[in-house]
């Protein structure tokens, strides 16, 4: 099964690396939106499956991510690309860290989701009141980016460029959270979700552990957020709204939030099931919604948990608990 | 000046009517299934439609108008029933997230199906000609805003009474706090839920019908109020029918006032609002005991 898993993974990474050689544009182009998605998945399935907390507002971090970029972009900042990407992370890990202090004080459960909620409709209607955001319009034709380095430059303006350039960011986040979940800090995150006062009985800071993981998730939200505004060359309100807020949560529950990799999975079904049905109207919301109530109702563990489950019943035993 | 206040304060407290009809139901679900429904504003939305496709553009008369909701409430109470049964019930005991991406997923369902069955288009809707009038008191006063707030009011009535008041209520409040004592005390636990989560339903479908005329429906009229709706609910008291409905007013009148005082900036009083008074009483208004 872990044979299996390991080996899933890199047919999935070579699936993405070779896309552009194997598939034509438009679905390379829905594979570079994947993989941005499938970072935004991830940063909240880290705060859902190992800090337990349930952010209903997460599109805020994306969005704060994804309008600086743009205005960066738009405005020519004679900044290298990679450096916007810092400063996107660094302010999403800050609007993150300021929304934890207030909301995390006083509130928890359903108070926790409608704050969040709230807060990300704060910031969509302060984003409808900026002309430097462009209103309810947004910010189109974002120009992409050519960063210099010492040796060479990276032309983003190149389609095949900018998609490995998605590509290789993706990774590199995807990478970090993983080594972050596997390492003191996820434990330390797990403890607090499944036993907060057993977490604070064995010295750790419940509370710091908690923030700390709303400011990581908050960064690498923004980053995806951050790598849209040069893939897609348009960043609207759409993408700050709570239904945005929605997509990860879907992708984790289909996927599986108690896997690390179940938003991956959780995200390419999505897609998938998006592209197949993007002539009929209407079909999408009903495929994807009854597909939803299906998974939570039959395997609530998700699309993994169902592999697992039925690769436990002809295999050996297999240890519970995440993997 | 002071009719201009007058006028923003009467618009708030139909807002706010408006805004614990759709509140009522949700409040009332959560009161007893414990979830936080955000099918909610589909099933309402379901109701306009439904409201919509009896009485064309502009209901005849009065009595059709209002004939209209009542169809709608029980076109959307059964199907409620029929989302308990297949679904919310199977999910009694697994963790509160479960159950909120199942609403989600009847909410998208439902949009999807609506989407299908009605089209993407936008209908303007007006009030039956009987509604339809104005009256001058220093400021204008639109007979069916003064019919919105007196369905409010009476919904608010009903539910109170109904609840604290009569034995079906208090039957309905002893399940809704401590389901596994009313097992035991003999009641038809299973039952009584249901007959609530059907009324919580038809709530949603009346709020559907009434509110429809002086809207433009389409498929976004649900997301509109759900989210002022879930703000009373929360600021209310989770469960609280009396909360819901003094929440209610003071975000109706928020966000009317909101367009009077600070024009340049729609839409931002309701949000600080909610953030400040979550914070200041997180537990809402009239907490719930069941809590």
């Amino acid at each position: 099964m872990n044979r299996a898993a390991h080996i899933a993974i890199l047919v999935l990474f070579l699936a993405f690396f070779l896309a552009p050689f194997l598939v034509h544009p438009g679905l390379v182009f829905i594979a570079g939106f994947a993989m941005i998605q499938i970072v935004f998945a991830l940063s909240w399935n880290l705060l859902f499956s190992y800090a337990g907390l349930a952010s209903f507002g997460h599109a805020a971090f994306f969005g704060v991510g994804a309008y600086v970029a743009a205005a960066a972009l738009r405005d020519g900042l004679p900044l290298n690309f990679v450096l916007v990407l810092v400063i996107c992370a660094a302010l999403g890990a800050f609007a993150a860290f300021l929304v934890a202090i207030v909301v995390l004080r006083r509130a928890s459960g359903i108070q926790f989701a409608v704050l969040t909620l709230a807060l990300s409709q704060l910031v969509v209607i302060l984003i409808g009141y900026s002309e430097f955001f462009g209103h309810d319009e947004g910010i189109s034709a974002i120009p992409r980016p050519v960063m210099n380095f010492w040796l060479f430059s990276v032309d983003l303006r190149q389609p095949l460029v900018n998609y490995y350039f998605v590509f290789t960011v993706c990774v590199l986040a995807i990478g970090l959270m993983w080594l972050l979940v596997n390492g003191h800090l996820g434990r330390a995150m797990r403890a607090v979700r499944i036993d907060p006062e057993r977490a604070a009985f064995v010295g750790i800071d419940v509370w710091r552990v908690r923030v700390l993981a709303f400011t990581i998730s908050g960064a690498f939200a923004a980053t995806a957020g951050a790598l849209l505004a040069p893939w897609g060359q348009i960043v609207t309100p759409d993408y700050v709204n709570w239904l945005h807020s929605a997509q990860p949560m879907f992708a984790s529950l289909l996927g599986g939030a108690g896997f690390f990799w179940g938003p991956v999975v959780g995200v390419i079904g999505l897609s998938a099931l998006n592209y197949l049905t993007r002539t009929f109207a209407g079909l999408s919301e009903v495929l994807i919604g009854g597909s939803l109530i299906i998974v939570v109702l039959l395997a609530p563990q998700g699309i993994l948990g169902m592999l697992r489950h039925l690769a436990g019943r002809t295999g050996a035993e297999k240890p519970g608990g995440h993997k | 000046m002071t009719s201009l206040y007058l006028y923003a304060i009467f618009n708030g407290v139909v807002l706010g009517m408006a805004i614990f009809l759709v509140a009522a139901g949700l409040t009332l679900a959560f009161g007893i299934m414990k979830i936080f429904n955000f099918a909610h504003g589909a099933f309402f939305m379901i109701g306009a439609y439904v409201a919509h496709a009896i009485t064309g553009q502009e209901a005849s008369s009065l009595p059709l108008f209002l004939g209209a909701a009542l169809v709608a409430a029980m076109v959307v109470g059964s199907v409620g029933v029929l989302a308990d049964l297949a679904i919310f019930r199977r999910l009694a005991g697994v963790p509160a997230e479960y159950t909120l991406m199942a609403a989600f997923g009847i909410m998208l369902l439902c949009t999807g199906v609506t989407r299908i069955a009605f089209g993407q288009s936008v209908h303007a809707i007006y009030p039956p000609a009987a509604l339809s009038g104005m009256f001058f008191v220093g400021f204008p006063i639109t007979a069916y805003g003064l019919f919105i707030i007196g369905c409010g009011v009476a919904v608010f009535l009903l539910l109170e009474i109904g609840l604290n008041r009569l034995w079906f209520g208090k039957l309905v409040l002893a399940v809704a706090r401590d389901p596994w004592m009313a097992n035991v005390s003999g009641l038809r636990v299973q039952r009584l839920k249901l007959i609530s989560v059907a009324i919580s339903f038809a709530l949603a479908g009346v709020a559907g019908g009434l509110l429809v005329a002086n809207q433009s429906l389409s498929l976004d009229l649900g997301h509109s109020y759900l989210l002022l709706a879930f703000c009373a609910v929360i600021v209310g008291g989770l469960g609280s029918i009396r909360g819901a409905f003094i929440a209610a007013i003071i975000f109706g009148l928020a966000e009317s006032l909101n367009s009077v005082l600070l024009p340049t900036m729609p839409g931002i009083g309701v949000y600080a609002l909610l953030i400040a008074l979550v914070l200041i009483r997180p537990q809402g208004l009239y907490p719930e005991l069941s809590q």
